[in-house]
């Protein structure tokens, strides 16, 4: 079981979120190359490590919030 | 409209356990008012009860349930503050809600719920939300002159399971199961 840190309701159940990903940077769609479009939808680093992901809090708040977590060990840490 | 017929989805189910250790009832008539935006000064997590009788429940950070009576609907929303940025719905026919209350409550929730139901994390008038039995809820812990209870809700369409999955946890405790309501 992950214990997951909700900046509103505390720390929660990996089960009661979602695991949105790793946080990427949107490019901007007026100006970013297709090549760009596609790496910011497909692509992702995957990295054994140290990741920022975005997490949904699905069964409690309803936020989306951010988390640094050790995809090796699954240790979490604040982003800040 | 509250001029609808309410019909609940859990037909006004009564479980009740022969020494009073655990009971589980129907309380889907319960007027849910939902209240989004500016909203009344009762933070996320907490309720306050008004004496009306109105139970105001900090449901998210910035949404609110009114939980009022049967048939309450036009005097709760008549109560609220309706500034621009809010947005009030009536919710009462939309989603089921049980009580699940008695000494053993706590207990036969957190086979079923992940939330730590310890008594400084969620104590008597405590608001979350979580997943009970696989089901997305709202819950309340309501206590009742020293005894534990807790207000579940869900989605009407969910309402029937829910409340067999409900009365399965809290059969070890006493509760008595009728056959239709059973999950085996
Ligand atoms: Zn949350």
């Amino acid at each position: 079981m992950i214990i997951v840190p909700c900046p509103h309701c505390g720390p929660r159940n990996s089960v009661d979120l979602r695991n949105c990903g790793e946080v990427v940077n949107r490019p901007n769609p007026d100006t970013a190359t297709l090549t760009e479009w596609r790496t910011y939808l497909y692509l992702r680093e995957n990295a054994a490590g140290w990741v920022s992901e975005t997490w949904y809090c699905r069964a409690g708040c309803r936020r989306y919030f951010t988390i640094e977590r050790n995809t090796v060990t699954n240790e979490i840490r604040d982003q800040s | 409209m509250s001029d609808l017929l309410f019909q609940s989805p859990l037909n006004k189910a009564e479980l009740t356990s022969p020494g009073g250790n655990i009971g589980l009832t129907d309380e889907s008539a319960t007027t849910k008012i939902l209240v989004r935006g500016q909203g009344p000064a009762v933070a996320y997590g907490q309720s306050k009860l008004l004496p009306n009788g109105t139970l105001i429940c900090g449901s998210r950070p910035d949404e609110w349930t009114f939980l009022a009576g049967p048939g309450k609907s036009a005097e709760v929303q008549a109560g609220i503050d309706q500034s621009e940025a809010t947005t009030i719905v009536d919710i009462t026919h939309g989603r089921a809600m049980m009580r699940l209350f008695g000494p053993a409550a706590t207990q036969a929730l957190a086979k079923v719920c992940s939330i730590d139901l310890a008594d400084d994390l969620t104590p008597d008038g405590a608001v979350f939300s979580a997943s009970v039995a696989k089901v997305t809820c709202d819950l309340v812990r309501s206590d009742s002159q020293g005894i534990q209870a807790y207000l579940i809700s869900c989605e009407r369409s969910f309402g029937a399971y829910l409340i067999s999955a409900v009365a399965d946890a809290a059969q070890e405790f006493g509760l008595g199961v009728p056959a239709e309501l059973s999950l085996h």
